[in-house]
Protein backbone atom coordinates (compact mmCIF):
# COMPACT_ATOMS: atom_id res chain seq x y z
CA UNK A 1 0.00 0.00 0.00
CA UNK A 2 1.27 3.47 -0.82
CA UNK A 3 0.53 4.66 2.65
CA UNK A 4 1.52 8.30 2.26
CA UNK A 5 -0.79 8.89 -0.68
CA UNK A 6 -3.53 6.84 0.91
CA UNK A 7 -3.47 8.86 4.10
CA UNK A 8 -3.95 12.03 2.08
CA UNK A 9 -6.82 10.52 0.11
CA UNK A 10 -8.61 9.30 3.19
CA UNK A 11 -8.67 12.83 4.52
CA UNK A 12 -11.26 13.57 1.84
CA UNK A 13 -13.69 11.61 3.97
CA UNK A 14 -14.85 12.59 7.41
CA UNK A 15 -14.57 9.56 9.71
CA UNK A 16 -17.80 10.67 11.34
CA UNK A 17 -19.53 10.27 7.99
CA UNK A 18 -18.31 6.70 7.75
CA UNK A 19 -19.28 5.92 11.34
CA UNK A 20 -22.74 7.37 10.81
CA UNK A 21 -23.22 5.22 7.75
CA UNK A 22 -22.13 2.14 9.66
CA UNK A 23 -24.69 2.65 12.39
CA UNK A 24 -27.67 4.45 10.91
CA UNK A 25 -30.59 5.30 13.13
CA UNK A 26 -33.90 3.72 12.33
CA UNK A 27 -36.04 6.26 10.53
CA UNK A 28 -39.70 6.81 11.19
CA UNK A 29 -41.90 4.26 9.51
CA UNK A 30 -44.42 4.90 6.80
CA UNK A 31 -47.22 2.40 6.81
CA UNK A 32 -48.31 0.54 3.76
CA UNK A 33 -51.26 1.51 1.65
CA UNK A 34 -53.86 -0.49 -0.21
CA UNK A 35 -51.74 -0.61 -3.36
CA UNK A 36 -49.03 -2.45 -1.47
CA UNK A 37 -51.55 -4.78 0.13
CA UNK A 38 -52.80 -5.71 -3.29
CA UNK A 39 -49.27 -6.22 -4.55
CA UNK A 40 -48.51 -8.46 -1.60
CA UNK A 41 -51.56 -10.55 -2.26
CA UNK A 42 -50.43 -11.02 -5.85
CA UNK A 43 -46.84 -11.71 -4.88
CA UNK A 44 -47.51 -14.40 -2.36
CA UNK A 45 -50.50 -15.85 -0.77
CA UNK A 46 -48.69 -17.81 1.89
CA UNK A 47 -47.74 -14.73 3.83
CA UNK A 48 -50.56 -14.95 6.28
CA UNK A 49 -48.74 -12.95 8.89
CA UNK A 50 -47.83 -10.24 6.43
CA UNK A 51 -51.42 -10.01 5.27
CA UNK A 52 -52.84 -9.59 8.74
CA UNK A 53 -54.22 -6.15 9.61
CA UNK A 54 -51.58 -3.49 10.12
CA UNK A 55 -50.65 -2.41 13.58
CA UNK A 56 -52.12 0.90 14.77
CA UNK A 57 -50.14 3.98 14.03
CA UNK A 58 -48.38 5.33 17.09
CA UNK A 59 -50.20 8.22 18.69
CA UNK A 60 -48.36 11.47 18.91
CA UNK A 61 -48.50 13.79 21.81
CA UNK B 1 -40.23 3.74 4.92
CA UNK B 2 -39.04 4.94 1.62
CA UNK B 3 -35.30 4.92 1.42
CA UNK B 4 -33.69 8.24 1.97
CA UNK B 5 -33.63 10.48 -1.02
CA UNK B 6 -30.60 12.39 0.19
CA UNK B 7 -27.43 11.47 -1.58
CA UNK B 8 -23.81 12.38 -1.13
CA UNK B 9 -20.82 11.24 -3.18
CA UNK B 10 -20.16 8.66 -0.50
CA UNK B 11 -23.66 7.23 -0.43
CA UNK B 12 -23.62 7.19 -4.21
CA UNK B 13 -20.37 5.25 -4.19
CA UNK B 14 -21.82 2.76 -1.72
CA UNK B 15 -24.84 2.28 -3.97
CA UNK B 16 -22.64 1.77 -7.02
CA UNK B 17 -20.52 -0.72 -5.16
CA UNK B 18 -23.57 -2.62 -3.92
CA UNK B 19 -24.89 -2.71 -7.46
CA UNK B 20 -21.67 -4.27 -8.65
CA UNK B 21 -21.80 -6.91 -5.92
CA UNK B 22 -25.35 -7.76 -7.00
CA UNK B 23 -24.17 -8.05 -10.57
CA UNK B 24 -21.38 -10.39 -9.52
CA UNK B 25 -23.80 -12.51 -7.51
CA UNK B 26 -26.25 -12.74 -10.39
CA UNK B 27 -23.67 -13.48 -13.04
CA UNK B 28 -22.01 -16.24 -11.12
CA UNK B 29 -19.14 -14.19 -9.81
CA UNK B 30 -17.21 -12.19 -12.36
CA UNK B 31 -13.79 -11.53 -11.03
CA UNK B 32 -13.79 -7.83 -10.26
CA UNK B 33 -16.26 -6.19 -7.96
CA UNK B 34 -14.83 -2.86 -6.89
CA UNK B 35 -12.95 -2.16 -10.07
CA UNK B 36 -15.98 -2.86 -12.19
CA UNK B 37 -18.30 -0.46 -10.42
CA UNK B 38 -19.52 2.51 -12.35
CA UNK B 39 -19.00 5.78 -10.59
CA UNK B 40 -16.09 4.36 -8.65
CA UNK B 41 -12.68 5.35 -9.74
CA UNK B 42 -9.55 3.79 -8.40
CA UNK B 43 -8.65 3.71 -4.75
CA UNK B 44 -9.45 7.25 -3.69
CA UNK B 45 -10.79 8.00 -0.25
CA UNK B 46 -14.42 7.80 -1.26
CA UNK B 47 -13.99 4.37 -2.80
CA UNK B 48 -12.13 3.05 0.24
CA UNK B 49 -14.76 4.51 2.55
CA UNK B 50 -17.52 2.94 0.45
CA UNK B 51 -15.83 -0.44 0.80
CA UNK B 52 -15.63 0.06 4.56
CA UNK B 53 -19.35 0.91 4.71
CA UNK B 54 -20.45 -2.02 2.59
CA UNK B 55 -18.15 -4.14 4.71
CA UNK B 56 -17.70 -7.88 4.30
CA UNK B 57 -20.34 -7.98 1.57
CA UNK B 58 -17.77 -6.60 -0.87
CA UNK B 59 -16.24 -10.08 -0.87
CA UNK B 60 -19.58 -11.89 -0.66
CA UNK B 61 -19.50 -13.23 -4.25
CA UNK B 62 -16.33 -15.16 -3.51
CA UNK B 63 -17.91 -16.62 -0.38
CA UNK B 64 -21.30 -17.59 -1.79
CA UNK B 65 -20.06 -18.62 -5.21
CA UNK B 66 -16.82 -20.14 -3.99
CA UNK B 67 -14.67 -18.17 -6.38
CA UNK B 68 -11.31 -16.54 -5.82
CA UNK B 69 -11.65 -12.80 -5.19
CA UNK B 70 -9.82 -10.40 -7.45
CA UNK B 71 -6.45 -9.49 -5.98
CA UNK B 72 -6.97 -5.77 -6.52
CA UNK B 73 -10.35 -5.97 -4.82
CA UNK B 74 -8.71 -7.68 -1.87
CA UNK B 75 -6.01 -5.00 -1.76
CA UNK B 76 -8.65 -2.29 -1.69
CA UNK B 77 -10.60 -4.20 0.93
CA UNK B 78 -7.45 -4.30 3.01
CA UNK B 79 -7.06 -0.55 2.65
CA UNK B 80 -10.56 -0.10 3.97
CA UNK B 81 -9.78 -2.29 6.97
CA UNK B 82 -6.60 -0.44 7.80
CA UNK B 83 -7.79 3.02 6.75
CA UNK B 84 -11.01 3.10 8.72
CA UNK B 85 -10.54 1.25 12.00
CA UNK B 86 -13.30 1.81 14.56
CA UNK B 87 -12.54 4.90 16.64
CA UNK B 88 -12.46 4.58 20.44
CA UNK B 89 -16.10 5.62 20.75
CA UNK B 90 -17.29 3.51 17.83
CA UNK B 91 -20.71 1.94 17.85
CA UNK B 92 -20.96 -1.84 18.29
CA UNK B 93 -22.15 -2.06 14.69
CA UNK B 94 -18.98 -0.36 13.49
CA UNK B 95 -16.78 -2.58 15.64
CA UNK B 96 -18.52 -5.74 14.49
CA UNK B 97 -18.46 -4.69 10.86
CA UNK B 98 -14.73 -4.11 11.10
CA UNK B 99 -14.22 -7.46 12.81
CA UNK B 100 -16.22 -9.19 10.06
CA UNK B 101 -14.04 -7.51 7.46
CA UNK B 102 -10.90 -8.80 9.13
CA UNK B 103 -12.40 -12.28 9.07
CA UNK B 104 -13.29 -11.96 5.39
CA UNK B 105 -9.82 -10.66 4.64
CA UNK B 106 -8.26 -13.57 6.46
CA UNK B 107 -10.28 -15.99 4.36
CA UNK B 108 -9.41 -14.13 1.18
CA UNK B 109 -5.74 -14.20 2.03
CA UNK B 110 -5.80 -17.77 3.28
CA UNK B 111 -4.12 -19.08 0.18
CA UNK B 112 -1.82 -16.12 -0.05
CA UNK B 113 -0.27 -16.26 3.38
CA UNK B 114 0.75 -13.31 5.44
CA UNK B 115 -1.19 -10.27 6.46
CA UNK B 116 -0.21 -6.78 5.55
CA UNK B 117 1.17 -4.66 8.34
CA UNK B 118 -1.49 -3.09 10.48
CA UNK B 119 -4.27 -5.51 9.59
CA UNK B 120 -5.47 -7.26 12.72
CA UNK B 121 -5.49 -11.02 12.50
CA UNK B 122 -9.23 -11.12 13.13
CA UNK B 123 -8.91 -12.73 16.50
CA UNK B 124 -11.13 -12.18 19.49
CA UNK B 125 -14.73 -11.30 18.83
CA UNK B 126 -16.10 -7.97 20.03
CA UNK B 127 -18.55 -7.97 22.89
CA UNK B 128 -22.26 -8.59 22.41
CA UNK B 129 -23.58 -7.08 25.61
CA UNK B 130 -25.44 -4.39 23.70
CA UNK B 131 -27.49 -7.07 21.98
CA UNK B 132 -27.99 -9.63 24.73
CA UNK B 133 -31.27 -8.31 26.11
CA UNK B 134 -32.34 -6.23 23.14
CA UNK B 135 -35.99 -5.79 22.28
CA UNK B 136 -37.02 -7.62 19.13
CA UNK B 137 -37.32 -4.30 17.31
CA UNK B 138 -33.83 -3.17 18.25
CA UNK B 139 -32.43 -6.63 17.65
CA UNK B 140 -33.79 -6.64 14.11
CA UNK B 141 -32.51 -3.15 13.42
CA UNK B 142 -29.02 -4.04 14.59
CA UNK B 143 -29.00 -7.36 12.75
CA UNK B 144 -30.07 -5.52 9.61
CA UNK B 145 -27.22 -3.05 10.01
CA UNK B 146 -24.94 -6.08 10.35
CA UNK B 147 -26.54 -7.99 7.49
CA UNK B 148 -23.09 -8.78 6.14
CA UNK B 149 -22.61 -11.23 9.00
CA UNK B 150 -25.50 -13.34 7.72
CA UNK B 151 -23.59 -15.88 5.67
CA UNK B 152 -23.78 -19.66 5.42
CA UNK B 153 -20.60 -20.08 7.40
CA UNK B 154 -21.28 -17.21 9.77
CA UNK B 155 -20.29 -18.38 13.21
CA UNK B 156 -20.09 -15.07 15.03
CA UNK B 157 -21.54 -14.34 18.45
CA UNK B 158 -24.03 -12.04 16.70
CA UNK B 159 -25.17 -14.97 14.56
CA UNK B 160 -25.54 -17.10 17.67
CA UNK B 161 -27.76 -14.48 19.27
CA UNK B 162 -29.87 -14.36 16.11
CA UNK B 163 -30.09 -18.15 16.12
CA UNK B 164 -31.63 -18.05 19.58
CA UNK B 165 -34.36 -15.64 18.50
CA UNK B 166 -35.80 -16.65 15.11
CA UNK B 167 -39.34 -15.68 16.06
CA UNK B 168 -38.22 -12.23 17.13
CA UNK B 169 -36.34 -11.73 13.88
CA UNK B 170 -39.44 -12.89 12.00
CA UNK B 171 -41.48 -10.29 13.89
CA UNK B 172 -38.89 -7.71 13.00
CA UNK B 173 -39.10 -8.69 9.36
CA UNK B 174 -42.85 -8.20 9.33
CA UNK B 175 -42.52 -4.89 11.13
CA UNK B 176 -39.96 -3.67 8.62
CA UNK B 177 -42.25 -4.59 5.73
CA UNK B 178 -45.12 -2.75 7.32
CA UNK B 179 -42.94 0.29 7.87
CA UNK B 180 -41.78 0.12 4.27
CA UNK B 181 -38.21 -0.11 5.49
CA UNK B 182 -37.12 -2.25 2.56
CA UNK B 183 -33.45 -2.27 3.49
CA UNK B 184 -34.16 -3.54 6.99
CA UNK B 185 -36.71 -6.03 5.67
CA UNK B 186 -34.28 -7.41 3.10
CA UNK B 187 -31.49 -7.76 5.63
CA UNK B 188 -33.80 -9.35 8.21
CA UNK B 189 -35.01 -11.75 5.53
CA UNK B 190 -31.41 -12.61 4.76
CA UNK B 191 -30.81 -13.41 8.42
CA UNK B 192 -33.97 -15.53 8.54
CA UNK B 193 -32.68 -17.69 5.71
CA UNK B 194 -29.74 -18.62 7.93
CA UNK B 195 -31.87 -19.45 10.97
CA UNK B 196 -33.68 -22.57 12.10
CA UNK B 197 -37.08 -22.32 13.73
CA UNK B 198 -38.56 -19.58 11.54
CA UNK B 199 -42.37 -19.86 11.66
CA UNK B 200 -43.82 -21.39 8.50
CA UNK B 201 -46.70 -18.93 8.72
CA UNK B 202 -44.32 -16.09 7.98
CA UNK B 203 -44.29 -16.91 4.28
CA UNK B 204 -40.67 -15.84 3.96
CA UNK B 205 -40.30 -16.54 0.26
CA UNK B 206 -43.39 -14.53 -0.59
CA UNK B 207 -42.24 -11.81 1.75
CA UNK B 208 -38.84 -11.59 0.08
CA UNK B 209 -40.53 -11.40 -3.33
CA UNK B 210 -42.67 -8.56 -2.04
CA UNK B 211 -39.68 -6.67 -0.69
CA UNK B 212 -38.03 -7.12 -4.07
CA UNK B 213 -41.12 -5.80 -5.81
CA UNK B 214 -41.31 -2.73 -3.64
CA UNK B 215 -37.70 -1.97 -2.80
CA UNK B 216 -35.53 -4.04 -5.10
CA UNK B 217 -34.51 -0.98 -7.08
CA UNK B 218 -32.19 -0.01 -4.25
CA UNK B 219 -28.89 -1.87 -4.82
CA UNK B 220 -28.36 -2.44 -1.10
CA UNK B 221 -31.80 -4.01 -0.83
CA UNK B 222 -31.10 -6.09 -3.91
CA UNK B 223 -27.80 -7.24 -2.44
CA UNK B 224 -29.44 -8.68 0.67
CA UNK B 225 -32.19 -10.28 -1.39
CA UNK B 226 -29.76 -11.87 -3.80
CA UNK B 227 -27.68 -13.16 -0.90
CA UNK B 228 -30.83 -14.60 0.67
CA UNK B 229 -31.82 -16.29 -2.58
CA UNK B 230 -28.42 -17.85 -3.09
CA UNK B 231 -28.32 -19.11 0.47
CA UNK B 232 -31.87 -20.41 0.15
CA UNK B 233 -30.92 -22.23 -3.05
CA UNK B 234 -27.87 -23.71 -1.36
CA UNK B 235 -29.98 -24.82 1.55
CA UNK B 236 -32.42 -26.63 -0.75
CA UNK B 237 -29.83 -27.95 -3.13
Amino acid sequence: MTSAKFEIDVKEIQPTEVEAALDPAEADGVYRDSRECAALALAGGEGSVLLSPPTPRPKKG
Amino acid sequence: MEQSGTSTPLTGAVQDLASEVVSALRSGGHSRVVRGATGIDGDDGITVAAVRILGPDVLLPSILLRTTPDTEDVALFEKAVTGFPPPPNASPASVWSHWAMTQALRRANASGGAYADGVPAGGEEPRTTWLEDASWQFLTHQLAVLGGLATPDGTSAVARIAARRPVDVARGFVRAVRRRDWLQAAAAGRWLVTLDGVPETLGLDAGLDFVDLMGGGDPRVALHLQAARLMRAGERG
